[in-house]
């Protein structure tokens, strides 16, 4: 019997793992780098947990611009006019379509997020394509909205 | 302390926790129908000006869904804010003011936004009629 050249039970060391990452110890056994915050690498399924928060943040704004709509409807045609100039204009724009945009990641990734919170969709291709599924989807809808608007002649630049 | 429950071999929250991811839970789950009829009414009123908004007002299960909205939505951002607050914020008494603070606003966006989908509803006089103006 040929005595392994190193410590430890080579057979049981993992050729996969979930960071992709391996390093050459001073024992010269080449093993999975251990998760960290400064060597973790980006993945989908962190990102789009990430981007639940994120987009909620911002949907948080988002809430008290939709009740400023409602004050600008209740103080009158004139107040609404100037609501809507103001939100009509390049930035206002921007910051809905910012606003739609944290809405449909938000939705999406939320969708994911219950999808598996019953215990489905854990194992990490599945996850991964949930999250990917769930990024796509969320940009895609909001785009796709806007567009819409812009080539009916809803919203003009 | 009281002995440890178990539902289907997994331990139930001893305090509260279990009854705010539900909660949690529940409001996405109403807020995923809701949100698609706001994107609808969203499309209706672009560019529809303050006419088209009103009549979209004028119409009664519009005014109420959109009031339902509002709350359901304002629910659960306050729950998912208190969340990040309970997540980064480890001094008890900034923690506290936060979650208070956040609460504080939430209310007092649906109280408002309430109080002006009602009035738009009822088609009152626009604003500050009424009021003193």
């Amino acid at each position: 019997m040929s005595i392994s050249p190193l410590p430890g039970d080579a057979s049981n060391d993992p050729t996969e793992d979930q960071t992709g990452r391996f390093v050459r110890q001073p024992n010269g056994r080449v093993r999975p780098l251990s998760p960290h915050l400064q060597v973790w690498r980006w993945h989908v399924t962190m990102a789009s947990s990430i981007l639940v928060r994120v987009s909620g943040g911002a949907l948080s704004v988002g809430a008290v611009f939709v009740v400023l709509w409602l004050m600008a409807m209740a103080f009158g045609p004139d107040a609404y006019a100037t609501f809507t100039r103001l939100m009509g204009s390049p930035l206002g724009l921007f910051v809905w379509f910012g606003l739609t945009v944290a809405a449909g990641v938000h939705f999406a990734n939320g969708t994911r997020n219950l999808i598996q919170d019953t215990g489905a969709g854990l194992t990490p291709k599945t996850a991964d394509a949930l999250s990917w599924a769930a990024i796509v989807l969320g940009l895609v809808i909001p785009v796709l909205f806007w567009v819409a608007l812009f080539a009916t002649g809803k919203v003009v630049l | 302390m009281s002995a440890k429950r178990f539902n289907k071999g997994v331990k139930v929250s001893e305090r509260h926790g279990a009854g705010e991811w539900q909660a949690e839970r529940l409001s996405s789950v109403m807020l995923i129908p809701l949100t698609v009829w706001g994107l609808w009414s969203g499309w209706i009123m672009s560019g529809a000006g303050y006419d088209g908004a009103m009549e979209w007002f004028g119409n009664p299960l519009n005014a109420l869904v959109l009031a339902v909205t509002l709350m359901i939505s304002l629910w659960h951002m306050n729950m998912g804010l208190k969340v990040i607050v309970d997540d980064y914020i480890h001094k008890p008494a900034s923690r506290n003011a936060l979650v208070g603070l956040i609460a504080v606003v939430c209310v007092l966006l649906a109280a408002v936004g309430v109080f002006f989908i009602v009035r738009l509803a009822l088609g009152s006089a626009p604003l500050p009629a009424g009021f003193g103006a």
